[in-house]
């Protein structure tokens, strides 16, 4: 070992003396190795060939600055260019004025920092990520709070205006209930005064006035039954069914088919009535159904043409009943709808509550059965069937 | 008189120039903010997102110290920033010095900066890496030391001292800027001086001012690098001279 040249050549940093003018005046062999140079080709330049465009900055703007100004720098991290075109990073410290006289120097240390430079890379990252997910943790508190206040507020809503529609449903219910009963009570005195009158009534035109008043009547009574029903429907009650095992049912269709031809003259009604044995039914209810069945079928169906109404009682105990009309057809999209409540049919003709079908498919549905509709080629059929009663049937 | 410094370093980048002119003029030097020893808690990003906050203080320095007729010298990018303030406020500026001043650093099809933008790029990610050594020393500051050399090794760093986080935003609104718009607006008196083999504001750049400010001098320092102010300051302080 050759001291001090070995020492300054061959030491395991890089050396290099800057003159005054800020100029490399000696490199090490260290160094050179490094950067891959000749240490000859380096003198009488500058350090910023050294450097990138980024260490040039920092060089420039700060480095050699603080050297002038306190005459030293220390720890500065730069990137060195090497003849291979790969970067070396390394840790830079100097000690000298620069300027002043021309015996002035100043020393500069150059440590390699591949693993401190990663290192540093790596915390900074982590800091970083750090930061980052702080950032991340807030932003989402914040958001889950914010959704935990719209949750709530949303519930507290919905259960103000839950309570908010119990309470006018129930008024609703109690209104249209005592509506129908005070509707009821002046139209059974029109329909008994009728009655009285009906033996002193002689002339050909007072007896159609009476028979036109009594039909009247029934059709007022018919819409008023549908609301009543509808109203006790909706209050959880359901359709309740007073079955009769032994009477005939033929008559009561019979009877409900006479008050619609009262109600609607110059319509004609055929019927086809094949019922052999007693249909175990609350016959009130069908007449019900039957009434609102043809009702539909005189406000819908083609005036020009009859209406047929079909009633059998088959073998295995099935009934089966059946209006049809002829007339403009049923469209897809009312066809979809057509057993819903408030749904009505074409406004011309229709001067209903839209509640007739519905009550009749919630009377097929109590008795167990099913109430269905076709419309097609002009024809329009709505078909009740319902099967034999059996002691183990819910009713309504 | 007021002094400018520019990107990297803090008032102190004058003490060898500024002296030279306080028996006929009233010197101020002053920190920007975010640099040296000024209030931290002023730096505002949003604000400072642009130059034009830069030139606007010291529109505020001159408004509070009464300034007429005053010179601006800047130094690197506060050349811009004196340029901007005298057109702000001309009658409190009639004059500029430009040291190294330089419109925009970035490469513009026929115009040259002197960097592309990936050197830009790669310069702010480097200055999150120098961030380390960077890491602000509270020791107080030390002037005039050049006699006592032992007393500097001992004290921490207190030059040039910049928070690293400001150093990057000031960076990136630094050589990310362009002003080359604003140059035929300045009515002030400009001198403007050059030196050789600057990476950071090249001779073309200089000529490229000089020529787009009306009645601007340029002037070619016997000096290299970009900081003459410290590396040649006799130069300045005659050059400046013959300007004022």
């Amino acid at each position: 070992m050759d001291y001090p040249d070995d020492l300054f050549e061959r030491a395991p940093c890089g050396y290099v003396v800057l003159n005054s003018q800020g100029m490399m005046a000696r490199v090490n062999q260290t160094l050179a190795e490094w950067i891959g140079q000749e240490k000859e080709e380096l003198l009488g330049k500058r350090m910023t060939v050294l450097l990138t465009v980024a260490g040039n900055v920092f060089y420039e703007t700060n480095f050699e600055p603080t050297l002038r100004l306190q005459g030293f720098c220390e720890e500065i991290a730069f990137d060195l260019k090497t003849k291979s075109g790969k970067r070396l990073p390394v840790t830079v410290s100097a000690r000298g004025r620069l300027g002043g006289d021309e015996t002035g120097v100043t020393l500069v240390t150059v440590f390699r920092s591949v693993k401190r430079r990663q290192l540093e890379r790596d915390l900074l990252q982590a800091r970083q990520a750090a930061e980052n997910a702080k950032e991340a943790l807030a932003n989402t508190n914040a958001s889950l709070r914010t959704n935990i206040r719209r949750a709530v507020g949303k519930k507290r809503e919905a259960q103000r205006v839950l309570l908010a529609e119990q309470e006018t449903g129930e008024l609703r219910e109690q209104f249209v209930a005592v509506l129908g009963h005070d509707l009821r009570n002046p139209l059974a005195s029109i329909s008994a005064a009728g009655r009285v009158l009906a033996p002193e009534v002689t002339s050909e035109r007072g007896k159609r006035v009476l028979q036109l008043m009594a039909g009247s009547v029934s059709r007022m009574s018919g819409l008023i039954d549908n609301v009543l029903d509808f109203a006790r429907g909706r209050l959880g009650g359901g359709i309740h069914l007073m079955r009769d095992p032994t009477s005939p049912i033929a008559p009561v269709i019979e009877q409900v088919i006479e008050e619609l031809r009262s109600s609607a003259p110059g319509r004609d009604i055929l019927s086809t009535l094949l019922i052999p044995h007693p249909v175990n039914a609350d016959h009130a209810r069908l007449g019900q159904l039957v009434s609102n069945l043809l009702g539909n079928a005189i406000s819908h169906g083609d005036a020009k043409h009859p209406i047929f109404i079909d009633a059998r009682l088959a073998d295995d105990g099935t009934f089966t009943l059946s209006v049809t009309n002829k007339g403009k057809e049923i469209s897809p999209d009312r066809m979809e709808r057509l057993f819903e409540p408030f749904v009505r049919g074409d406004t011309q003709n229709d001067k209903g509550l839209g509640l007739g079908l519905h009550i009749a498919s919630q009377i097929a549905k109590a008795h167990g059965g099913t109430l269905s509709a076709t419309s097609q080629n002009g024809e329009t059929r709505f078909t009740f069937i319902m099967p034999p009663f059996s002691s183990d049937d819910n009713d309504g | 008189m007021i002094f400018a410094h520019g990107y990297g370093c803090d008032q102190q980048m004058w003490r060898l120039v500024a002296p030279a002119f306080e028996d006929r003029f009233n010197v101020v030097t002053f920190d920007h903010v975010g640099a040296g020893g000024s209030d931290l808690s002023f730096y505002n990003r949003q604000r400072y997102s642009s130059i034009d906050a830069y030139a606007d203080d010291i529109v505020d320095i001159g408004r509070e110290l009464d300034f007429n007729d005053a010179i601006i010298v800047g130094h690197s990018v506060s050349a811009m920033i004196g340029a901007l303030a005298s057109i702000k406020a001309p009658e409190m500026f009639s004059s500029v010095v430009m040291v190294g001043p330089s419109p925009r650093y970035i490469n513009d099809g026929s115009y040259i900066g002197g960097f592309e933008r990936e050197d830009i790029d790669e310069l702010l990610a480097s200055l999150a890496e120098n961030h380390i050594a960077w890491s602000n020393a509270m020791a107080p500051t030390i002037m005039g030391n050049s006699d006592r050399p032992e007393l500097a090794s001992e004290l921490a760093d207190s030059f040039c001292r910049m928070d690293p986080e400001i150093a990057r935003t000031f960076a990136r609104v630094t050589f990310t800027s362009d002003n080359r718009a604003d140059l035929p607006k300045v009515t002030a008196q400009v001198l403007v001086l050059q030196c050789r083999d600057d990476i950071i504001a090249s001779e073309n750049v200089g000529r490229y001012v000089a020529d787009a400010i009306p009645h601007a001098q340029f002037v070619m320092l016997d000096a290299t690098g970009h900081c003459p102010n410290l590396s040649a300051p006799q130069a300045v302080i005659s050059a400046i001279k013959g300007f004022v």
